[in-house]
């Protein structure tokens, strides 16, 4: 049996018996002190629904995925909507025509998985979310100070909050794949969701870079930064620059299990050609060659900039 | 029975705490869960009974269950990794500057890629790891690495097979962080799709060939279909029939 899947299930039907308000990292921190002690019991014991109650599990459930994968393409598709001039008392971005015609396939794609998503979501028997109101200048309706007031009249603007919000997408359904890998057909439409963001973010910083910004076509820490430190917007590259990818080692009678980062930099032959990079060149790669996931509560966050 | 035994005994080996990508969060997650359920998991219905490397007339099984599903990304990525190492080595005489320093980039992550496999299979399911590809082993005689056109046809082949491949076998990954792992892989090979598909023709980065026209969704191959595709440029045959299985 796969026991994880059965956790995951688990998690899933018996939502209610976790206490509502546990933040999840103290979820999280259950799991690890009771994980070892209580799993084998429950296997043993056979007995589902006693343990779900006790047992630690993630607090997203099916319908949470589905719901952010659908909000990440219903804002993105407003956003690119709006740019085209398609939304009502909305001026269109002064694009190219190429830079207009890549961004009309853009909106499409996001609209068909707006589709897709309020399918799904209504197919399993929930109701679609109220449309929040849109400020992309983030100033909520002129309430506030606008975070992008040339938003609607500068491509260049157009385009950085276009980048934000596709590589935020990307990481969040990143982090969202491993909640639904219980359920192959939706794990597979998030997966194949999160490399079609990953796509449309290598275009978009393709046309930032045509316009002369420093940004490569992957998330490079030789980007120029696109957000301000310490905000809202600069957690959606918070963790890319990540040099390290870490695995456990199996621990032995005398030496206990450790973390160890893989040995990019040193021993394993990756500097190929010449000149040879650097040891910092070469970390500079490994953080380029994965992107990583973050949690729902980034991009929700992110999203909040732009709604009123 | 005593086969049973042996194979939980494989397993746990097999499926100990792992990779761990960055995200604290996951860390967490299979600091405790993995913990707890390692010696659980997998060993009740997976009757792995493969013989992952053992080559049968000339055939290259990539083996079962998630080690099959890794093999299986390590030999795309041994394959991706040898061709931009070559043309890195010998670039396109018509390569702008610009491109040959993209080629270089991605040659580096790719390189990565492959021998963070490397380093994941023979840690998790020692013994089990398919043989290294090497320049034998190979066939880019279809490849002619002096022209542009030539490189970045066969650039934009091998990473949308990359990222249909990803996307289909995903779903085969029992283990969780594997499954992070190879998530935080794609989307990197789908910025390499998009950026050679724009060098081919700016704007053809998620076309109605690669992105389903209904559904939005990025394309997923089947692991058997994606070798197939693959075959042509690599000389041993490998049998992807058991991946994740």
């Amino acid at each position: 049996m796969d026991f994880l899947n059965l956790l995951a299930r688990l998690a899933d039907l018996d939502t209610t018996a976790l206490p509502a308000a546990a933040p999840r990292r103290a979820a999280l921190g259950r799991l690890g002190q009771a994980g070892t002690a209580l799993l084998p019991a429950l296997l043993f014991a056979g007995a589902l629904p006693q343990p779900a109650a006790a047992a630690p599990q993630d607090t997203r459930t099916r319908l949470d995925v589905l719901l952010l994968a659908r909000q990440i393409s219903v804002f993105e598709n407003e956003f690119y909507s709006q740019a085209l001039g398609l939304v009502a008392g909305v001026a269109a971005v002064p694009l190219s025509a190429t830079e207009k015609t890549a961004v009309q396939t853009l909106q499409q794609q996001e609209a068909l998985r707006v589709a897709l998503f309020s399918k799904l979501i209504t197919d399993g028997g929930a109701t679609l979310p109220t449309a929040p109101r849109y400020d992309f200048t983030g100033s909520k309706n002129g309430t506030k100070a606008a975070l992008y007031p040339d938003l609607q009249t500068s491509p260049d603007t157009f385009l950085r909050v276009a980048q934000l919000l596709e590589d935020a997408g990307g990481r969040a359904l990143l982090g969202q794949a491993e909640y639904v890998r219980n359920d192959g057909y939706l794990f597979e439409a998030v997966v194949r969701a999160q490399s079609v963001e990953a796509r449309h973010a290598s275009h978009i910083r393709t046309m930032r870079r045509q316009r002369g910004a420093t940004v490569k076509s992957w998330v490079s820490p030789a980007d120029a930064a696109i957000t301000t430190a310490g905000t809202v917007a600069a957690k959606v590259y918070e963790g890319e620059s990540n040099t390290v990818q870490v695995y456990t080692t199996t621990a032995t009678a005398t030496v206990a299990a450790a973390t160890v980062s893989v040995p990019f930099s040193s021993t394993l032959p990756i500097n190929v050609g010449t000149p040879p990079l650097t040891p910092a060149g070469i970390l500079e790669k490994v953080a380029e060659a994965f992107d990583e996931p973050f949690d729902a509560i980034v991009y929700t966050n992110l999203a909040d900039l732009f709604t009123y | 029975m005593s086969n049973i035994t042996q194979n939980a005994s494989d397993e746990a080996e097999f499926a100990k705490p792992l990779y761990t990508p960055i995200k604290r969060r996951s860390f967490f997650m299979y600091a405790g869960a993995t913990a707890g359920a390692t010696a659980l998991l997998l060993s009740g219905c997976d009757d792995d009974d493969n013989t992952n490397v053992t080559p049968a007339s000339g055939t290259v099984s990539l083996g079962s269950g998630d080690v099959g599903v890794l093999n299986y990304a390590y030999a795309l990525e041994q394959l991706e990794a040898a061709f931009y190492a070559q043309v890195k080595a010998t670039p396109a005489a018509d390569f702008s500057a610009t491109e040959k320093d993209y080629f270089n980039q991605v040659a580096a992550h790719e390189a990565i890629h492959r021998d963070f496999f490397k380093a994941a299979i023979n840690r998790d399911a020692p013994g089990k790891i398919i043989p290294t590809l090497g320049a034998a082993d190979l066939n880019f005689g279809s490849i002619d690495f002096t022209k542009r056109a030539s490189v970045l046809a066969t650039a934009k082949t091998f990473e949308d097979l990359g990222v249909a491949a990803y996307n289909g076998a995903g779903k085969y990954l029992k283990n969780p962080a594997y499954l992070v792992i190879a998530g935080q892989i794609v989307s990197v090979e789908a910025r390499h799709a998009a950026y050679v598909r724009d060098l081919i023709s700016n704007g053809s980065f998620a076309d109605d060939s690669i992105i389903d026209p209904v559904t939005g969704l990025d394309k997923a191959m089947e692991p058997v279909a994606v070798i197939a595709a693959a075959q042509p440029f690599i000389k041993v045959k490998l049998d992807a029939s058991q991946v994740g299985k």
